[in-house]
């Protein structure tokens, strides 16, 4: 049946912070316009750097992975943007390399670790021995353990 | 001489071209964020909202945030939007308008509510006397009947709901002069004249695209689509021209 799976991950994992290749947008999320660029969140993933000097040859020149990230906002150089529950921020002198400067851990309010954001659902059951969940996924269940 | 500059500012942007440093030629400290917003930064302040309530993180070293307060708001904060000294924040159910004349300690001015619809997702932009909000009412944001509402804000205590149009499932929305641009997944694009703000216009809809939010930048409107970004020309506002798609 349909129901909610918990998707865990070590802290380990969440915060690993790379500059890759940029690669082709999947689940596209917020924008955020600075200078002669653009940038798009991957939903979850991190964020797309795009060189938007002209226009028309818009083109991305970089993808930042920061794990379960969802928000942007930049100042001076400067891009924050939320690693899981933390606040990061990065140095853009390099726009193709930003560097990670700062972080002030458990920023904001961490998703529900107990139960799905949903009600009359059936869902798996959360194991804390598997990691911290960072995000509830819809899928179909063979024995859901538990129901809200 | 800036045409020199303009030049230099290109060779470095070519000869870097592959994987070199890329910096950024421009000199604005702060950029410009969607309707749809949870972040967002005014002077040396970084707001962002949860669920539930409202941070305030001083940034006036860019590098080393610090953290000053939390400030409770309400349920279901959705949406976060600065304008002038002011802070509107969107729910599912009403827009919160805070001041933040103490930028550290934002402080809740009022309430604005629609009589139209009850439950709805609220992204809202604001502009001169007036706010816009797009009030969705259906899938997750339950209730019927989803508008477009233009607000009164002369009196920021009171504002009052003084026009609509009837939209179906719009998400995020901007504005540039008096052309408000719309997103809307079953109309597309919609573009509104706003010269009258109580009486938006409907001008046109760009039907080809499943959009989601706009950042209206000088001639460009940038849109975030369901497959990543669509760029208009808008140097004639009313009729915005594809230029290109990120994908």
């Amino acid at each position: 049946m349909q129901g909610y799976a918990p998707v865990y991950a070590s802290r380990q994992v969440t915060n690993t912070i790379v500059t890759e290749a940029s690669r082709a947008t999947v689940r596209p999320g917020k924008i955020y316009a600075y200078g002669n660029y653009i940038f798009q969140v991957e939903q979850n993933e991190g964020i797309h750097i795009i060189n938007n000097i002209n226009p028309q040859q818009a083109k991305k020149i970089a993808f930042l992975k920061v794990p379960m990230a969802t928000e942007i906002a930049i100042k001076s150089d400067h891009l924050y943007t939320n690693n899981l529950n933390d606040l990061v921020v990065f140095d853009l002198a390099n726009l193709s390399s930003p560097k990670l400067v700062s972080r002030i851990a458990d920023a904001f309010p961490a998703i529900d670790q107990t139960f799905p954001p949903f009600t009359n659902t059936y869902f798996e059951c959360a194991d804390a021995s598997k990691g911290i969940i960072v995000a509830w996924e819809l899928k179909l269940l063979s024995k859901p353990g538990c129901r809200r | 001489m800036k045409q020199i500059l303009g030049y230099i500012l290109v060779l470095i942007f070519f000869s870097c071209d592959k994987g070199g440093a890329e910096t950024n030629a421009f000199a604005n400290p702060t950029g410009q964020g969607g309707s749809l917003a949870r972040f967002t930064i005014v002077g040396n302040y970084l707001y962002t909202v949860d669920k539930e309530s409202l941070k305030v993180f001083d940034i006036s070293n860019a590098a080393q945030p610090v953290f000053k307060n939390t400030v409770a708001i309400g349920f279901e904060i959705e949406t976060i939007y600065p304008f002038k000294d002011k802070l509107f924040i969107g729910s599912t159910t009403v827009v919160h308008i805070f001041s933040i004349v103490d930028p550290a300690a934002p402080k809740k001015l009022s309430v604005a509510i629609s009589p139209n619809v009850i439950r709805r997702c609220d992204p809202v932009v604001a502009k001169d006397t007036v706010a816009f909000a797009t009030l969705r009412a259906n899938g997750e944001c339950g209730g019927t009947g989803s508008i477009l509402a233009v607000y009164d804000i002369k009196d920021i205590f009171n504002p009052i709901q003084k026009g609509q149009y009837p939209v179906s499932e719009p998400y995020g929305l901007g504005y540039s002069d008096n052309v408000l641009y719309v997103c809307d997944r079953v109309n597309g694009l919609m573009v509104f004249d706003i010269s009258k703000p109580y009486s938006p216009l409907f001008v046109r809809s760009i039907v080809n695209v499943k959009p989601v939010d706009v950042i209206p930048y000088n001639n460009v409107l940038i849109v975030w689509t369901n497959t990543g970004i669509n760029l208009y020309d808008i140097t004639n506002k009313l009729t915005p021209l594809l230029l290109t798609q990120i994908n």
